[in-house]
């Protein structure tokens, strides 16, 4: 039994941000924000697997681009297991494309952690609505 | 279906060709169109598909007409700095 009701709250706001980690727009759905949810799923997967296909696997890299795989994480802890699977070296990846490829499922990363933030903050107001009702 | 499911893994292992030209500058379009979806998804307060079309339009237009006019002055610069420079020095500036 929790003594306040923040000790309940905070919970409530790292399963929202987890639950939006794990699949983007999922913090969103939790909170009933369908549509919402649903555009964001679409556009950050789109655009992290446009990203994939320019650029091949290869351009997440765990071992020489971890700035960019710090981004790339922000997408999904599947993430991580691609960046197992690249680590390799197995899969080409070079020039324009490359960098092409980095750009996008980077931003695409970075997209989702904006999208964990607003889901977090709504989860946050909706909180303090019930609180006060 | 699994040869269909091999091709589709398999176009993810290897890169596109894109060459170094003007023309790779056009993959800057679909990353705005994600930037400004995902950015106006998480600032209106009720999403409806005409009113967010018009919001996420006016976004995207905002950001390649800044693009366009900061490739400008870049483009203008590198220009001066290349070209008529070493030539009012009569020479190479460096």
């Amino acid at each position: 039994m929790p003594r306040t009701w923040k000790d309940n709250h905070a919970l409530f706001l790292i399963v929202i941000g987890l639950l939006a980690w794990v699949v983007p727009g999922g913090g969103h759905f939790a909170l009933n924000q369908r549509r919402r949810a649903i555009v964001i799923l679409v556009t950050v997967v789109l655009t992290f697997l446009v990203g994939l296909y320019a650029g091949s696997i290869g351009v997440i890299d765990p071992v020489n681009a971890k700035p960019w795989y710090v981004a790339q994480l922000m997408n999904s802890p599947a993430v991580f297991f691609l960046g197992q699977i690249s680590a390799s070296g197995q899969f080409p990846v070079f020039g324009r494309a490359g960098e092409i490829g980095q750009i996008y499922t980077s931003i695409a990363g970075l997209l989702n952690l904006l999208c964990i933030v607003n889901a977090i903050y709504t989860a946050h107001l909706e909180g303090l609505k019930g609180a006060r009702a | 279906m699994t040869a269909l499911t091999c091709t589709v893994l398999a176009s993810f292992t290897t890169p596109m060709r894109i060459d170094t030209n003007a023309a790779s500058m056009l993959w800057l379009i679909p990353l705005v169109v994600a930037i400004a979806v995902v950015y106006k998804a998480t600032k209106v307060h009720q999403i409806r598909a005409r009113a967010f079309a018009k919001e996420t339009a006016l976004l995207i237009g905002s950001i390649m007409v800044f693009v366009t006019v900061a490739a400008l002055i870049l483009y203008g610069v590198a220009w001066l700095v290349t070209e008529q420079l070493p030539a009012m020095a009569g020479g190479s500036v460096f």
